[in-house]
Parts: structure tokens; sequence; C-alpha cells
């Protein structure tokens, strides 16, 4: 009895020690995660052109892992045989699963779109399953093997480059091509976001874009022109010091630094609009990209500017922004609000809901402004937000095509006109602001065309496409870990430089594993 | 040897009335927790799909790891405080609402209410509490909960999301502890009075040792719970200001982890919060049961 209790008192003081040492981070190592179990460490992102060859010693990678300095021919690529799908109705219609990630109102019309399809013809039986959002829908689709996945599949931007490493996607140009059809209405900025070294891997489904909102009475109280609202960061900061001092609003614009906002998405943007790269290999998209680059001079620059509007231009920083609602609801702060925020335009329909149940007293559903996202330069254009449809491989040639005419249905003149005037999403086909319902809405209502024009003004440069990084949502994470500081008084040059060593560290390990 | 004999004999048997919850525990948690401890030991592709040996001291690095370093002092700077907090103010509305009096059955559902509500619409109704710009309670409480706001400040958001955990499981607290309550026999408390006892040296001497494996039972659950919350600091935080309540469970799972796409790093995270929680119960559990009185 005594042996075991000593046993037992020495067990429990061994976990203590365990635990202890953990808390007191006396036995911490200092090394970050992503260098766990490898060994020798390397002590810097290694800087490469071709991430086949930057392995860390001891891992393997796969030696099927393709050339990525060179383009990839679309012929090595699964093929895409409409013909097919002709064989096959013989017997009947086929019938395709498709996931999504469209919650509420927005799965609805999504809904409602399938229905009509399957309603409007005896081809093709579209059936719709909701996986719960956007990171439900990865993380099945990329735990499932090609036996459970779907045949038609909605993306988010961020996943272009890991959905490309899946290698299990008939790239939608395949279809495009055996078809013979041409994009010739298809917005080219919405388009070319999804193509990478050469190949057109997805079709841009639900577009969207940040933009300036703002309080038009506060403009007028303070003796701006709502019809005139900042276009460049410098003329944020002057209207928020105008704002503060007439005493219309305590703050100018509100920021935050949410990885999917004013942390990480917006500095995609800015850089876009200022023309520069965010990664190297031209963003990704003539070969993987293997480090960042907006730690350089234009990057600092922009962040310098970002905690101006913070320090001395009247703004005011919100945080993490989590949930995304943060920054609308300092404008309906009651004690010190804020007068003008950056988010995305598909917010639209519902910051407009909130407004008119009167969360904003005094403020009514006409005194809220849309402009276009103000940038150091004021040049407009911007990267596309939102995603897009991936058709599945290896399910039967039938099934990739019976996907493929959906698609081509889902970006019709008349169907994104629909989807567009429902939801707030912006069109990938220009016809559709040709078509009602989406052409009395714009003539109603231009705000909701703003972030439309966005996308028609951005210029077929290629820094106007993104970054498409294995681990971009990872990046953003770490991109709105400097913005926070930044924003709230440390160095930008310190603080983007951290942000671009983790980024590079997230992308050797992503390019190791690869 | 006759019962050894017949132990055996009924071993098929015993074994075909086990077999359902057999089947359950092997599918879904034996099987699922040695794929997570092999899994641990592996760096996969980003799909997840083709995975390679990177060597058992990978444990030992994820534990010694920065981030993992970090996310543990969270989790156990965020259960020093829930559970003791939770404990006391669970025993204390018990205890209150341990009385015969008219009405007292509105005061118990209210007190035991938060059983009924899930993490994800506790964390919500918090979030707009704590709210900067509209929550009630950051007008009440102003300075730094109005500027940023509590969850949004680095040195408050951990405790903030405390409150909202504490408030969330309070109800289960407060029930169980009830039931503890209501077993001891009233000629302890009889039997004190007559010798003189005040009401908290009642409460102190016949009370508290009487909960005794209630409050061992309860702490080690609320524990257990707060190493594994994750809703609270998803819906409230998302693992920030900073990374200042990434706990371990969102460095798991959460979507701004930095290990979010890297399934062998999740696995270990997660084999190795399994084994501090198992050393923690164990510690609980052995070092104060001595001190225990079960009663007979």
């Amino acid at each position: 009895m005594r042996v075991r209790r000593h046993t037992r008192a020495g067990r429990a003081a061994a976990t203590l020690a365990a635990t202890g040492c953990a808390v007191l981070a006396a036995c911490g190592s200092g090394e970050s995660i992503l260098q766990a179990g490898n060994d020798p460490r390397p002590t810097a992102a290694p800087i490469t052109t071709s991430p086949g060859q930057t392995t860390v010693p001891g891992e393997t990678v796969p030696s099927t892992a393709p050339p990525t300095t060179e383009p990839r021919p679309i012929d090595s690529l699964p093929s895409c045989d409409l013909a097919a799908l002709d064989a096959a109705v013989a017997s009947g219609p086929v019938e395709i699963l498709f996931w999504h990630g469209m919650s509420n109102e927005l799965g609805r019309e999504l809904e409602r779109i399938v229905e009509q399809f399957n309603g409007s013809q005896d081809r093709v039986r579209v059936r719709l399953e909701f996986q719960g959002g956007y990171e439900q829908t990865i993380d099945k689709y990329l735990q499932s093997n090609t036996g459970n996945r779907p045949d038609l599949v909605q993306m988010p931007e961020y996943t272009v480059q890991l959905m490309v490493d899946t290698e299990s996607n008939v790239p939608v140009q395949a279809c495009m091509e055996d078809a013979g059809d041409t994009a010739d209405e298809l917005l080219p900025a919405a388009l070319s976001a999804y193509a990478t070294e050469s190949v057109q891997w997805a079709m841009p489904f639900n577009v969207s874009n940040p933009v300036l909102y703002y309080n038009e009475l506060v403009f007028r109280n303070a003796g701006l022109d709502p019809d005139a609202p900042p276009r460049t960061l410098a003329e944020l900061a002057d209207a928020g010091r105008t704002i503060q001092a007439s005493g219309a609003a305590s703050y100018g614009i509100a920021l935050d630094s949410a990885p999917d906002g004013g942390g990480g998405w917006f500095l995609e943007q800015w850089l876009a609009k200022e023309g520069e790269f965010y990664s190297d290999n031209a963003n990704g998209r003539t070969a993987p990209s293997t480090r960042v680059l907006f730690d350089g001079p234009s990057g600092v620059e922009l962040f310098r500017q970002l905690q101006d509007l913070v320090l001395t231009g009247g703004g005011v920083y919100v945080g993490e922004n989590p949930s995304g609602t943060d920054a609308f609801l300092k404008l309906a702060d009651s004690s010190a609000p804020a007068s003008m925020t950056i988010a995305t335009s598909a917010a639209l329909q519902s910051v407009l809901l909130f407004v008119e149940g009167g969360i904003i007293p005094g403020i009514g559903v006409d005194d809220l402004g849309v402009a276009p996202m103000p940038s150091p330069s004021g040049e407009p254009g911007t990267l596309i937000g939102g995603a897009s449809l991936w058709i599945t491989a290896g399910r039967g040639d039938e099934r990739a095509a019976a996907a493929y005419e959906f698609v081509r249905y889902l970006v019709s003149p008349e169907i994104q006109s629909q989807w567009a005037a429902n939801t707030g999403y912006v069109p990938v086909n220009s016809g559709a602001i040709d078509v009602d319902p989406l052409k009395s809405l714009y003539e109603a209502d231009p705000r909701f065309r703003v972030a439309y024009d966005q996308v028609a003004t951005t210029p077929a440069v290629a820094t106007s496409n993104g970054p498409v990084l294995g681990p971009l949502r990872e990046v953003r994470v770490a991109a709105a870990g400097a913005t926070a500081r930044v924003l709230q008084g440390a160095d930008p040059a310190e603080a983007l430089a951290d942000a671009a060593a983790l980024a590079n560290a997230l992308i050797a390990d992503y390019n190791a594993r690869r | 040897m006759t019962t050894n004999r017949r132990r055996w004999r009924d071993l098929p048997l015993a074994l075909a009335m086990l077999a359902p919850s057999l089947v359950v525990l092997v599918t879904f948690v034996l099987y699922p927790l040695g794929r997570a401890v092999w899994l641990g030991h592996q760096r996969c592709d980003p799909t997840g799909n083709r995975c390679s040996s990177n060597g058992w001291d990978q444990y030992v690095d994820v534990f010694r790891s920065r981030e993992f370093q970090q996310a543990f002092g969270v989790t156990f700077r965020f259960a020093l405080v829930t559970v003791p907090v939770g404990l006391a103010l669970g025993v204390g509305l018990a205890v209150l609402a341990d009385k015969q009096l008219r009405g007292i059955g509105f005061f118990r559902t209210v007190f035991s209410s938060t059983v009924a509500t899930s993490v994800a619409v506790a964390s919500l109704m918090w979030f707009f509490l704590l709210n900067p710009s509209v929550g009630v309670l950051a007008d009440w409480i102003g300075g730094v909960a109005k500027n940023p706001g509590l969850l949004r400040d680095e040195d408050t958001a951990l405790w903030a999301v405390a409150v909202s955990s504490v408030w969330a499981n309070l109800g289960f607290t407060f029930i169980v502890v009830t039931a503890g309550l209501q077993s001891i026999p009233a000629e302890l408390y009889e039997s004190a009075y007559v010798d003189g006892a005040s009401g908290w040296t009642r409460f102190t001497n016949v009370t508290v040792p009487m909960l005794g494996p209630t409050l061992l039972f309860v702490g080690v659950v609320l524990t257990s719970r707060a190493f594994q919350s994750y809703g609270e600091f998803d819906l409230l935080t998302g693992g920030g200001p900073n990374g200042s309540t990434t706990s371990l469970t969102y460095l798991v799972y959460g979507t701004n982890s930095v290990i979010k796409s890297n399934d062998g790093l999740q696995a270990a995270v997660a084999v190795l919060l399994f084994v501090v929680l198992l050393a923690l119960s164990i510690l609980q559990i052995r070092g104060v049961e001595r001190r225990i009185h079960y009663g007979d």
C-alpha cells in the first residue's frame, strides 16, 4: 500500500512537473510549430522558383510532383467530352451532385435556380447539397476521395492553388474548348482570377469586392459633398479630419483587421490597385509562389498611410472583426460613431435591411452611400472575391459534361441577372446588366452597381490577378496580425517583415508537402 | 479454478452482450484515437491524402513549439479562472436556492436555465452585450470596454471569453450541486445548530465536506470542458487579438490557426491535449480523492 502510494505520488509529481514546465514555458523551444519534426531545421524560407526542389531534409515529397517551372499544358489535364452526355441521356437524365457553401437567403436563391434548371430541361438533374459554409466545403472536399466527391463544387477564391494541387478537376477550359464556347460575355477580370499557368481551372460564379460605405448625412453635416466621396487614402484622411473637426461624427473611417477583410484581403486589393505583386512568380500565376512581396516599399508605404488614417486622419480601429459586423456597428455607435468603413459589396443588401430597421437613429436607407474602394493612388479596379465552380474529374465523362451544362446555365445573362439582383453579388456575365431584374435594379439603385463597375474597369494587367498561394488563408491571418499591430501604432516595416517571415515559412512548408 | 473456467465459458456470451456498445466504442472512439495518434507523427500533403512519417519526435517538437506553448498557456489560464469561479458561483447560487421558500422554484429555474443554452447562443449573446459600439455592458463598464472593447483588447479578451463561458456553464454546476445539497441529511445541520455552529461554520464544516464528491465531479468536468472549449473562442474572438485567445482546441480547429491545413500537426496537438487532460484528471482525482468523504 505504501509502495503504491509512493508510485502514485511519483506519477502525480511527474505529471505536475510536465504541466508546470509547459505553463512556465521552461521547456519551450521557441521554434515555430511548422518546423516540428523537421530535422535539421531550415533557418530561412528557401527562395527558389522551383518549389519541387525546396524539400526539407527528412521529408518525402511525392515523386509525382509535376515540374512547376513551366506552364502545364491543358492537354495533360483531364479532358472534357461533351458528347458523352448526349449518349448518356438516351437512357434518361444524368444526375449530378453539387456542393455549395451559401447559407440563408443566398442558399435559398441557389435552390430556386437549381429548381428552375431542373424544370427547364430533362437531360441533367442537379442535386444540391449545402455543406454548412465555405470552410466546411473545403474540408469535406479535401477529405473525400473521388467516389465521395460531388460532380461540381463551389470553392471560395482563396483556394485556387489548393484546388489545383488536389489534381482532381476537369479544367473548365477543357469543356469550354470542347463546346466551342467563347468567353466574350464573361468579365475578363472575373475569369482570369481562376486561371493559373495558362489554364482556366474554374468558372467564377458569385463575385464580390470591397467597397466604401459611408454615411451621407454626416458628410452633409460636415460640409462634405456626399456625391464626391474620397478616392485616395489621403482624401480619406482629409475627410476624416473635416468630419471630426465639424463634430458631425466622432470618427472618419472605421478600419478592421479581419483576415478576410481589412487585415488580409484588403492588403491584396491595395497592392493590386497599385500595380504591385503580392507574391513572387506573378502572384503564383506563372508558377507556384515561393515567397511574399508585401513587405516591400509599397507595402510599407501603404501601411504607413493606413496608420496615419487612425493616428491623424480621424479614423478608428475596431479590432479583428471576426463576424464582419464590428466595423458596421461602429457606424451605429450611439456615443462615438464612425462615418465610413470599407467592407465587401456582398454585405450591401443586409446593411440596407439593417438601416431600414432603424438601427442608426435618424438615418434612412437613402443616407447610406456606396463608393469604389479608396486606395493610395485612387486607381480604379479590384481583385475578385467570392467563389467559383469546379468540375470534378474521374466520375465519368457524362457527369463532367452534365456539370458543365449546368455551369453554362448558371453564368448565362438571365440567371446571372436574377442571381445578382437577388443576392447583391456582381454578375460574371456582362450581358446580365442589360437583362431584368438586374437592369432595373442598377437603374433604380446605382449603389448596387459600384462593385460591378469596379470589376468592369479593372485593367487587364498581370497584377490584377490576385495571389494564389496554397496557404493563402493562413498568410492572410499573418498579414492581419501585422495590420492589427500597425493600426495600434507599431512600426509598419517591422510588422510587415514579421508577417512576411511567417508567410514565407507557411509557403515553404506548403510547397514542401505538395 | 471452477470460477476461472466458468469465467471463460461466459466470455462469448459476455462479448455478445457487450458487442453493440463495443462496436460503437471501437468505431467512434478507439479507432479515431488510434488514427489520430498515428497521424500525429506524420506530415501530409495539403489535401491530407498522402502522408508520410516525420518521426515521432514531431510530438516533442510540437509540444515545445512557440505556438503550442502559447496556446497551452492561454488554455491553462482560462481553466484556472473559469473552474474556481464557476464552481464558487454555482455552489453559492445552489446554497441560496436550497431553501424551502415560496416561489423558490422560479429562482431554481432561472439559475439552471443556462444549461439549456448552447455555446453558440450564449456566445452570440455575450458578443452583443460586450460589443463596444452597441453593447449594453460595454456602455456600463466604459473605458477599455468602449475602446477597443473587452473582446478586442489583448489584455482583456481571454477574461471576457471566460465570463461568457462561466455564465454558460453555471446552469450545469447549479443543478449538480443542488442535487448534492439535497442528499445531505438534515440531522447534520440540526446537530451542528444544537452545538452552536454559526451559518458560516455549518457551511464550511458540514456542507462543503458533504459536497466533496460532487465538487470533485463538477471540478473535473469543468476542467475538462475548459480545456476543450472551442465555440466561445471561435465566435467571440476568432483566436485574437494577437493570439491571446488561441486555445489548444482553436489551434487544432480554428480557421485562423497557423496549422489550419496541416493534418499531421493538428493531430499532434489534439493528441497532446488529450494527454494533458488525462494527466490533469488523474491528478485531480488522485490528489483530492483522499481528502473526500464519500459517506456510507
